[in-house]
């Protein structure tokens, strides 16, 4: 898919732009108000990434500008304003999705995808890692064809894995993606230990593969590769 | 009290020592004159009769004499005034007079002389002088009441105006106040000072305000930057295991600090007052959806949890709600121990979260403050209950805690 990505620090714009690259997307960036607002009147995009403070305006425009224009795109808001103005005036006149800075780019990813897949899919298109098939709209994962019994938290964790397949995903990311980021609970990590066993234990009941990969005591990683 | 009643009590308290006094000092003014003029009558009368007696020899009429006794050498001359009380029978009373004895010589005899003259009677002019001073003082003090009410309500209006406008003055309101002009120069001047000190505090609050705004922005993008590239270097390959301990512990102070950062930001936004709207906040819903999200997590921590909602809705912003709940909830989860329990009800009074747990050794008005943490062990910020504290004081909720043993209590009295 291809994305734009609109935000004033370069280095933040680099890490975002090289992971969606990774990712098999084409990533375009944007470093200010008036370069955004060109690119995204004359290129096509499936997603808009904004940030709300630019150098020389503000993000909102921009999303304002995309719906008076009517361009069929989605909108994730970045900002560091932590400002819930900012959460509400920005879903209000349109934007699909919104992340506090600091944000991890798993998390990012992870929202891109699901977003694309409501916007171009309407939320009906199934992701297929191997053996491995997620329905999202339905909350259901199937190991060979076979319906996984899964809890809520599990579901929410095995799909955040394979949106983010060989990636390595730390456990403060999983901990955040799972009750966002007003729970910081000293249990959260031994829970997803737990979980992340289940877990194993079903799929392989169901004759799946072991992708859950610890890396050192930092996160997991869902990947095929040794 | 107000200004006006306190004033008028001054008045009136005033007033009622001065009544007496005033009455005795006319009293005893008028008595002087009235004596002092008929002793002037009297004196000049006794001079006439003696000059009469000396000249011709006869004792001339007056009116004023009502007796005359001849007496002996010997006797010592004595002229005197005195107040006498004689009876007369005309109206079987006791008049008061004024007499004076003196003595005269005629034809080589020597006469004591009687003079009297009648005086005012006393107790008449007593309640004379009651009338007519407490009429005067009633029209004094209707007067100046009369006169300080119009004081208050017109001379004082622009303070009053200024005050009422002051009250409803906000600080995160942009809109200045526009004080009411008067011309008595001690409310100008009082205006003048009140409005400095507001653009002072207005201008300190957005200081504050923008470097809190600043912080928050400046300090979370480096933040997610350096994540990002601890990210990468836990990514490759080429750490050996010291390497990577450094590596994960920067990443997990930087995660610390971005928390932090974000935890400050909304009590400062709490306390600068940023969250103003009121949505009808369904507190069930958000208290069920509170414990659905954490339910595996109770599960796993194998907590009996007995709830008990009742619908309440209350005028609040939603966020802030969510957050006060996340965190009282949150707590009663994160400070359990493996196999104990929640009890939460809720009903139009209050909220109440009761849960097991170590005896805790920090005091109970600790509890609430910053950095405070439960456990010096879990990894938790210790700022729940600071930001939960100033979500109340800004709703006027109250937040109460009680333990007793193992067992903690959460009330919260909307």
């Amino acid at each position: 898919m291809k994305i734009l990505v609109i935000e004033d620090n370069v280095e933040l714009l680099q890490d975002i732009k090289n992971f969606l690259e990774e990712e098999g997307n084409i990533c375009e960036i944007a470093q200010d108000y008036k370069s955004a607002f060109m690119k995204v009147g004359i290129f096509p995009y499936d997603v808009l990434v904004v940030d709300i403070t630019l150098p020389d305006g503000i993000g909102l425009d921009i999303i304002k500008e995309v719906k008076k224009e009517n361009i069929d795109v989605g909108i994730i808001i970045i900002s560091a304003k932590n400002a819930v103005g900012d959460k509400v005036n920005g879903l209000e006149i349109g934007a699909d999705d919104y992340l506090t800075k600091p944000f991890y780019l798993v998390e990012l990813n992870a929202r891109i995808k699901a977003l694309y897949r409501r916007k171009v899919y309407r939320g009906s298109k199934e992701i297929v890692f191997n053996e491995i098939k997620i329905k999202p709209e339905n909350h259901e994962v199937f190991v060979n064809n076979r319906l996984m019994n899964l809890t809520k938290k599990e579901f929410e964790v095995i799909h955040f894995f394979v949106a983010n397949r060989n990636r390595l995903l730390t456990k403060e990311a999983i901990a955040e993606h799972l009750w966002g980021d007003q729970i910081e609970m000293a249990d959260s990590f031994d829970f997803i230990y737990t979980h992340l066993a289940n877990l194993r234990k079903k799929i392989a009941k169901l004759g799946g593969e072991d992708y859950i990969k610890s890396i050192y005591s930092v996160g997991y990683k869902f990947t095929e590769r040794e | 009290m107000k200004l006006v009643t306190k004033t008028n009590t001054y008045y009136l308290i005033f007033f009622i020592f001065l009544f007496p006094l005033m009455i005795a000092a006319d009293y005893y003014l008028i008595q002087y004159v009235v004596i002092t003029e008929v002793d002037e009558i009297l004196q000049h009368e006794s001079e006439r009769i003696r000059f009469e007696l000396k000249e011709k020899g006869t004792l001339p009429s007056s009116n004023y004499v009502f007796n005359t006794t001849t007496v002996k050498e010997e006797q010592p001359v004595l002229n005197v005034f005195k107040d006498t009380l004689i009876y007369e029978a005309y109206t079987d009373k006791l008049i008061p007079y004024r007499t004076y004895e003196f003595m005269a010589s005629a034809d080589s005899q020597r006469i004591k002389i009687s003079l009297r003259h009648v005086l005012l009677e006393m107790n008449e002019l007593i309640v004379w002088l009651f009338a007519t001073t407490s009429l005067i003082i009633l029209v004094l003090v209707v007067g100046l009441y009369v006169i300080n009410q119009g004081i208050y309500k017109w001379a004082w209006k622009p303070f009053f105006e200024n005050l009422s406008k002051l009250k409803n003055y906000e600080i995160t309101k942009k809109n200045p106040v526009g004080l009411e002009a008067s011309n008595i120069s001690e409310f100008e001047e009082l205006n003048k000072i009140v409005v400095t000190l507001m653009d002072q505090v207005k201008k300190d609050f957005q200081n504050l305000r923008e470097f809190n705004e600043n912080i928050s922005h400046e300090i979370q993008t480096p933040l997610a930057i350096i994540r990002n590239k601890m990210i990468l270097l836990l990514e490759s390959q080429n750490l050996n295991k010291k390497e990577l301990q450094w590596v994960q512990a920067v990443y997990q102070e930087a995660n610390k600090l971005s928390k932090i950062g974000k935890s400050l930001t909304l009590i400062s936004r709490i306390e600068n007052q940023e969250f103003i709207r009121l949505d009808n906040v369904d507190i069930r819903t958000i208290v069920d959806n509170i414990i659905n999200n954490m339910e595996e997590m109770i599960k796993f921590k194998n907590l009996e949890i007995k709830v008990e909602l009742n619908p309440v809705k209350i005028k609040c912003d939603l966020i802030l709600a969510n957050i006060l709940f996340t965190n009282l909830i949150k707590n009663a989860v994160q400070h359990n121990q493996e196999g104990g329990y929640i009890t939460i009800l809720l009903n139009e009074e209050k909220f109440e979260i009761i849960n097991s747990g170590e005896v805790s050794k920090i005091a109970t008005e600790q509890l609430f403050r910053r950095f405070q943490r439960g456990n010096t062990a879990t990894d938790s910020l210790g700022l729940g209950l600071a930001i939960n504290q100033k979500i109340c004081e800004l709703y006027g909720f109250r937040l109460d805690y009680y333990r007793h043993g193992g067992t903690h209590t959460f009330s919260l009295f909307f």
